[in-house]
């Protein structure tokens, strides 16, 4: 991605920044962290919390190493997002959003099963223009976004509406479990009953 | 003086930029002509203008340089005392001979010069980009200050920005945003409190908590707590349905009777009276307490498909506490599933007892509901029954996790006594606004009370908080 298309995502998230900050729950609440992958995939900006965040340059030519950048989204969701235990309070899960114009140049498939085994609250991808094929992102999401140019006005509209999920969703984001119907009555107790000691 | 060489060095190429020949029947002239004292007056001035032009463009370019580096000074927050410095060295500054921020006074900001510092309590937010002038050694002292802008981001204090918008009293599931209450219960007194989180005020969305409670027969007594998932869109239906069945189960005629049985099973299981007297009171446990929370899971399973919605839709956590007052003692049974905890604090509140343990999942909001029927299938089932016996007691507190979360945060702070007792200070006005609940029943004023020191600002933790304090 270069040119206008890389311009019109860096505005975006800039705008999407400026616009969360005045959002009361996500500027309490919600850490960011930026993935770009082109020929290598790289952090530039660790899980940071709004009020710190800083925008950096964005800059991506060359290949597409999807499978890397899923790869390294894993090890990042494993370092930094906090899981609750005894002694820590959790993090909410995260969102991930991906956005390509082009199609993997690298081995992808063990990347995405990587990306498989970690928990998201949900993971939005984006095909940028005609050169991205939403068919082969929705093997790593259902929730996939096509927009038909990579032109600013398309990239801005696509981050206006992630600034308005992260809003939303870091309200709370719960696990409701399956949806299992049909219960007549209440099990007998087990054999090992010891409520009372 | 310049030296001969360079003056026809010099000339030779100004020559050649203008395409003029030496011929060799001229040499002599061209040897006269570099001699001569206006010639080399004329370099030298030539020279010295040269120079200063270069010397005036490597200061432009620097002072470019200078305005173009990028400098990062960290974020400031509106209200929130401020401090950054500018590290000269690290930004390669050693040439600057003088500097200065102005404008900085509107954004309440002050610069020191001396130490590189700015330093304040920003009065607006927004991306502002602030002015700072500074001279290089090379510049005359007469000559104007360069400018250079240095983005000041400043994030909006968050207190400002949460709105409170009223719900819809239209929406059929509609309830109080707010409600506090204090009356008897048994022998003792239930101070009770559910408010509408700032999330949910922000978009004038619903309560989604709820809390019961009511004097049952025999000396029984019963507090339940729901808190309604965020995620179900009615929710707050759910949670009320909750409360209201598992009290009004309890209200029944058949749970009546079925309690009068327990007083029986409770002595003989005291007395050891037979081998098998603690299994019975177990099994007691399970059935009576088992029965009505799947009483409550039916009733909301009976609402959902009556209205049309899914069981899901409904989604809400569900802790009750029945308690009667024995001869020996307080007896008391509990049933729970979700994040919400249930506990006791004995008569000089050194010890803190659990009744239920809380579902917390992996990840923040990761919790079990009341509508969910795998939790009855699930072999955990039985371990979220609990009867404890206590001599006397201070507090019988139940909450939900509006009120667990900013007060005890993580799960393993619910066993620490010092907690509690922090808990208790906290009510009793130990807190940022200094707002007091008197816990006395004769207190006229404890709804007011209790009602302010529900609102109390965590940063973070804005979701619907419910606090049911039996004293």
């Amino acid at each position: 991605m270069t040119g206008e298309p890389i311009e019109a995502v860096k505005n975006g998230i800039q705008v999407m920044i400026s616009s969360l900050r005045q959002n009361p729950q996500a500027i309490e609440t919600a850490f960011i962290s930026i993935i770009t992958f082109d020929s290598t995939a790289r952090q530039l900006v660790p899980l940071t919390d709004l009020a710190s965040f800083q925008m950096v340059d964005i800059k991506a030519s060359g290949t597409t190493s999807l499978g890397e950048a899923l790869k390294l989204v894993s090890s990042c969701i494993d370092n930094e997002v906090a899981k609750t235990t005894q002694e820590q309070k959790g993090d909410w899960k995260p969102l991930v959003f991906i956005m390509t114009d082009g199609i993997p140049t690298d081995e992808w498939q063990s990347g995405l099963d990587e990306f498989r085994k970690r928990k998201t609250a949900y993971t939005v991808a984006c095909a940028a223009g005609s050169g991205a094929d939403s068919n082969l992102l929705k093997q790593i999401t259902e929730n996939v976004v096509s927009l038909d140019t990579a032109d600013s006005q398309s990239i801005s509209k696509f981050f206006s509406w992630v600034s308005a999920s992260i809003g939303v969703t870091s309200t709370k984001v719960e696990d409701a479990g399956k949806e299992v119907s049909g219960l007549g009555e209440l099990p007998p107790p087990p054999s090992e009953l010891n409520i009372v000691t | 003086m310049p030296e001969m060489g360079n003056v026809k060095a010099q000339l030779t190429e100004l020559f050649l930029k203008n395409n003029v020949e030496v011929p060799s029947n001229r040499k002599d002239l061209f040897d006269k002509f570099i001699r001569d004292d206006k010639t080399v007056a004329a370099t030298r001035l030539i020279s010295e203008l040269e120079n200063q032009l270069m010397a005036n463009w490597k200061l432009q370019d620097r002072i470019a340089t200078i305005q173009g580096q990028p400098v990062r000074i960290h974020n400031a927050s509106v209200g929130k005392l401020y401090e950054a410095k500018l590290d000269f060295e690290q930004l390669g500054w050693t040439d600057l001979s003088h500097w200065k921020f102005e404008g900085l006074e509107e954004n309440g900001l002050t610069f020191e010069e001396e130490q590189k510092q700015i330093s304040g309590k920003p009065v607006q937010s927004g991306d502002i980009p602030l002015r700072f002038l500074f001279k290089l050694k090379e510049q005359a002292d007469d000559e104007p200050f360069n400018e250079k802008l240095i983005m000041l981001i400043v994030n909006p204090d968050p207190k400002s920005l949460w709105k409170n918008l009223d719900s819809d009293k239209n929406d059929p599931y509609w309830k109080e945003d707010n409600i506090t209450v204090c009356e008897p219960l048994g022998d003792r007194y239930i101070l009770a409190s559910s408010k509408r989180g700032r999330s949910h005020a922000n978009e004038g969305s619903f309560r989604e908590d709820d809390f019961a409670f009511m004097n049952l027969e025999n000396g029984w007594s019963i507090v339940a707590v729901s808190d309604g998932a965020g995620s179900a869109r009615f929710s707050r239906k759910g949670s009320d349905i909750a409360c209201r069945s598992v009290v009004e189960y309890f209200g029944e005629e058949s749970s009546a009777t079925s309690l009068q049985e327990f007083d029986q099973i409770l002595e003989q299981h005291k007395a050891k009276a037979s081998p098998d007297s603690s299994t019975k009171l177990n099994h007691y446990v399970y059935n009576t307490l088992g029965k009505a929370a799947f009483t409550v899971h039916k009733r909301l399973e009976d609402f959902a498909s009556k209205a049309g919605h899914t069981l899901k839709d409904l989604s809400c956590t569900l802790i009750f506490t029945l308690f009667k007052r024995y001869e020996s003692g307080y007896a008391f049974l509990s049933f729970g599933v979700g994040d919400c905890p249930i506990a006791v604090l004995n008569k000089d509140i050194s010890e803190v007892t659990l009744l239920n343990w809380i579902d917390v999942g992996e990840f923040g909001g990761g919790t079990r509901f009341i509508t969910m029927p795998e939790i009855f299938r699930n072999e955990k089932f039985a371990t979220r029954f609990s009867f404890i016996e206590k001599e006397d007691f201070s507090y019988l507190m139940l909450m939900s996790d509006g009120i667990y979360d900013p007060k005890f945060v993580v799960e393993a702070n619910l066993e620490n006594i010092a907690k509690w007792k922090e808990l208790l200070e906290d009510l009793n006005g130990n807190n940022e606004g200094g707002v007091k609940v008197e816990l006395d029943p004769g207190n006229k004023e404890i709804v007011q009370q209790f009602s302010a020191w529900m609102d109390f600002w965590s940063t973070g933790n804005h979701d619907d908080r419910t606090l049911a304090i039996v004293f």
